[in-house]
């Protein structure tokens, strides 16, 4: 094999890794903090990309318009989980169903709002030579963007007043609401940012593939078999599982054609959890 | 009553079926849809409602169902002159495809979520991977994939022989057929559920963990009915792929699988009836108001999505008016003949004890060890209680002896043979009853029920389950509750009656964690009396704080400190140890105890 065929295999390989952390990050931390499962992560997701598009539609550039939208997905976020989730605190299956039915209705809305099409965002970028092979200059946006997630993920949980007690609200929520962490407003803030990881999530996909409403159903179920098989751990957990799934993924992809990658993709992550059924970074029984 | 119900349900079938032929063509075709609708709801009705199984999955069996009815039907026809051999294959496909996947969720034991899940997930890429085939390299056989335009050209119902012309059904006949088919599927159904297999898997649900102590393999259990309620989702999409003749990858949609939810729920989660109503309703409704486009249809979808889990979480059907009926009442139903109040000296169907060991067994959390080396024998007979402060490791050490946790180092031999590795249900299989220390009965279900469950599991006979159940009841003396509603016992009668689900099995070493928690005197000394007289039968461990009652006892004693065996000794001889009134039971002394 060719040295610059590696390159870019390697490359290939660290744009799908850093692919399923961009579209699990957020997943993971609503789950990880909240012990909550966003069945419309999807469409927060479609939310992030749509709202990028509004955004260089409206002038932005791609650049500032890509933070915006997680801002407004976070916010969209915020107004879910008072309206919504809040009300379904310790049922998780009905937390699931709600979330299930605010994606339907998330979906259809934006068709009524934006219409079924497909539309596309431009990029600045163009692609460079590595030696015979082309790479297009957005995977490495992307790269970047999976080490930069995580990283303020991390900065996040451990550098912020919030970050430490909901990291107790998660942990102990009794003890954390005796010595007098709020944790009903802690949840609302764990929901919020991961809603703004998700719609960060979202924006960085916008130039990557078509922005259409049912874009959402085309990786959630990456980004929860993702999220299940890091297991409790967010920041490791996300980046474990996308390593070994997304390195599967991608071997297979190469191999035969990219569907499917994501069937052994999914099917290496149920046999994965015969093994490990509290995930990568679960305790072992 | 119970006769009754199977006559009724024979004529209104009947009357469907009469009905169906007055029916116009057009009408013909819909309610041959409802019914294949009403089929796949029932399938997540057993899985969710009666089993427990938060499965998303439905969608994904129907629509394997459908795209194995369509290839098998497209390359057989010719050969064989007709397709109910297609559907058969649809069927087989899908609950071999379920077998597949619950084989990984259930004895890798995820969690509930987990398996919502992966159902979902999995669901979702076979919408990917089936929308990906479109190029004529996509085939099996002569039957098209077709990627997202989906696959067409799939005969419709056919009867024949090899070699005659195929006629295929009517729209009527295909109404009656199917209606049938539905109702003998609902039937089935409502038949198993009073059989003992269909009473396991409510107990399951309602509680699973003690169903499992019990002896029963709740992953089995879970397996099988999942492979099931497959299958019927296999059924139902062979009938739908047959219906319209075409199959595409909207059936492994996020829309369809939310669509058998939302009938579930609407029709409640429990009611086999509620299944057919709920397609019925909300496939009529979502038509209605929906429109021409359909483009209003998943705002409906989701609205009622959400309004029923925030405000009718049961389910219309119930909520409006119990049309539904619960599982429950049709589990009060077993054998029940009069209770004679007779107390029974001895525990009855005990067949001699065991011994029960720990050999250098440990247990660490994270840094803590909660069990550091302990090595204990227990006797074949009598009793031996195990004592220690909070933080002792009591408690991990009984979740190391009943399987609920394994051990990081040592080895756990029942009746000499190594069960270290062997699962909760395993070791009471072998000879282990279990009673936890906060009680863990089935409330929703009668003290008569409960023991019938605990003697079922190694009974395997309805009959013979019951007598012991009875006999049982007899020796606790709690017969006059028998067809009380166990949560509504009292906290001593609920303990004794944990107490004798833990002897169902016939157990030769039962463990009993705090069994006089929340008890008054004279129900303490009543349950002394009991330990003491199946301490003549089985080798018996309790753990117990109440000094009152070890006293009573008068039995062995084996201390517990900082997770290792501290003393062993008459409760006499520990008292006059000095050390352990140093740790623990000197406090109390001068506390005043």
């Amino acid at each position: 094999m060719h040295p610059d065929q590696l390159a870019s295999l390697a490359l290939t390989l660290l744009t799908t890794v850093a692919l399923l952390v961009v579209i699990s990050v957020g997943l993971a931390v609503i789950f990880g903090m909240m012990r909550i499962i966003n069945l419309a992560h999807g469409e927060f997701l479609m939310l992030g990309a749509f709202a990028t598009l509004s955004g260089v539609r409206a002038g932005l550039s791609l650049w500032l318009a890509m933070p915006v939208a997680a801002l407004v997905v976070g916010a969209f976020g915020l107004v879910v989980e008072r309206l919504l989730i809040r009300r379904l605190y310790g049922r998780l299956a009905d937390t699931m169903l709600a979330t299930w039915g605010l994606s339907l209705i998330l979906v259809q809305a934006v068709v009524l709002l934006y219409g079924p099409a497909t539309n596309g965002i431009p990029t600045p970028l163009s692609s460079f030579e590595l030696g015979r092979y082309s790479v297009s200059e957005y995977s490495l946006v992307l790269i970047g963007a999976g080490l930069l997630l995580p990283t303020l993920v991390w900065l996040v949980l451990t550098r912020t007043r919030y970050g430490v007690m909901a990291r107790a609200a998660t942990q102990l929520p009794e003890m954390a609401a005796a010595v007098g962490v709020n944790t009903s407003r802690m949840n609302m803030w764990s929901f919020a940012f991961g809603s703004a990881l998700a719609g960060a999530g979202g924006a960085l996909l916008a130039p990557l593939a078509g922005v259409v409403p049912s874009m959402g159903q085309a990786y959630i179920a990456r980004a929860f078999m993702t999220v299940i098989v890091g297991g409790p751990q967010v920041i490791t957990g996300t980046v474990a599982a996308s390593g070994v799934l997304g390195g599967i993924e991608h071997a297979v992809s190469y191999l035969t054609t990219p569907f499917l990658g994501q069937g052994a993709l999914l099917f290496a992550a149920v046999v994965l959890l015969r093994v490990l059924p509290r995930g990568l970074t679960g305790r072992r029984r | 009553m119970r006769g009754a119900r199977p006559l009724a349900a024979a004529v209104a079938l009947a009357a469907l079926v009469g009905a169906s032929a007055l029916l116009p063509e057009f009408q013909a075709l819909q309610w041959t849809l409802w019914a294949i609708d009403g089929l796949l709801a029932l399938s997540l009705t057993l899985v969710w409602g009666r089993a427990g199984i938060f499965s998303f999955g439905q969608a994904a069996f129907f629509g394997v169902g459908g795209y194995a009815y369509g290839i098998a039907a497209i390359d057989l026809i010719d050969r064989t002159g007709e397709t109910f051999s297609a559907v058969a294959i649809a069927v087989a496909a899908a609950a071999a495809f379920a077998g597949l996947l619950g084989y990984f969720m259930f004895y890798g034991n995820v969690g509930d979520v987990y398996v919502a899940i992966i159902t979902l997930a999995t669901t979702l890429v076979l919408l990917t991977v089936m929308s990906s085939t479109a190029g004529p390299q996509y085939h099996v056989g002569r039957a098209q994939l077709g990627g997202y335009n989906g696959m067409t050209g799939i005969p419709p119902l056919t009867y024949g022989r090899p070699g005659q012309l195929a006629t295929p059904l009517s729209n009527r006949q295909l109404l009656a057929m199917w209606v049938v088919v539905a109702a003998l599927v609902a039937l089935g159904l409502h038949a198993l559920s009073g059989r003992p297999f269909g009473r396991v898997v409510a107990a399951m649900r309602a509680n699973e963990e003690r169903t499992l102590l019990l002896g029963y393999d709740v992953r089995r259990v879970k397996l099988a009915v999942f492979v099931l309620g497959g299958a019927i989702a296999g059924l139902a999409g062979a009938g739908y792929a047959a219906w319209g003749l075409f199959v595409n990858p909207v059936v492994f949609g996020l829309q369809q699988a939310a669509l058998v939810v939302i009938w579930v729920l609407v029709g409640g989660r429990t009611s086999l009836l509620g299944a057919f109503v709920g397609a019925a309703a909300v496939q009529q409704l979502s038509a209605s108001l929906g429109g021409g486009q359909g483009q209003a249809t998943p705002l409906i979808l989701g609205g009622v999505l959400i309004a029923v889990v925030l405000l009718v979480p049961s389910g219309l059907v119930p909520a409006v008016g119990g049309l539904a009926r619960r599982l429950l009442p049709a589990l009060r139903q077993p054998p029940a003949p009069q209770i004679s109040p007779r107390r029974a000296a001895a525990p009855p169907g005990l067949r001699g004890g065991a011994t029960l060991e720990a050999v250098d067994v440990a247990k660490r959390f994270g840094g803590l060890a909660a069990v550091d080396g302990v090595t204990l024998s227990f006797p074949a007979t009598g009793v031996t209680c195990l004592i220690g402060p909070n933080g002792a490791g009591k408690s991990t050490l009984f979740a190391l002896l009943t399987g609920r946790e394994r051990p990081n180092a040592g080895r756990i031999l029942l009746d000499g043979e190594d069960v270290t590795r062997a699962s909760a249900h395993r070791r009471a299989r072998r000879g282990l009853g279990v009673k936890l220390q906060v009680p863990s009965i089935y409330v929703d279900l009668t003290t008569l029920e409960n023991l019938w469950l605990a003697a079922y599991a190694e009974a395997r006979d309805p009959g013979r389950a019951a007598e012991r159940a009875l006999a049982l009841l007899g020796w606790l003396g709690i017969a006059a509750r028998a067809h009380d509603l166990a949560g509504t016992l009292s906290h001593g009668e609920q303990q004794w009656l944990e107490i004798g689900m833990a002897l169902g099995g016939s157990p030769r070493v039962v463990l009993l964690d705090e069994p006089t928690a929340g008890m008054s005197r004279e129900e303490t000394a009543r349950t002394a009396e009991l330990v003491a007289e199946l301490g003549r039968h089985a080798s018996v461990v309790v753990v117990e704080h109440d000094m009152e009652f070890v006293r009573r006892l008068d039995v062995p004693v084996t201390m517990l400190h900082e997770g290792r065996v501290f003393a062993r000794g008459s409760l006499a001889e520990l008292r006059a140890d000095e050390r352990v009134l140093d740790i623990y039971l000197g406090r109390r002394e001068h506390a005043g105890a």
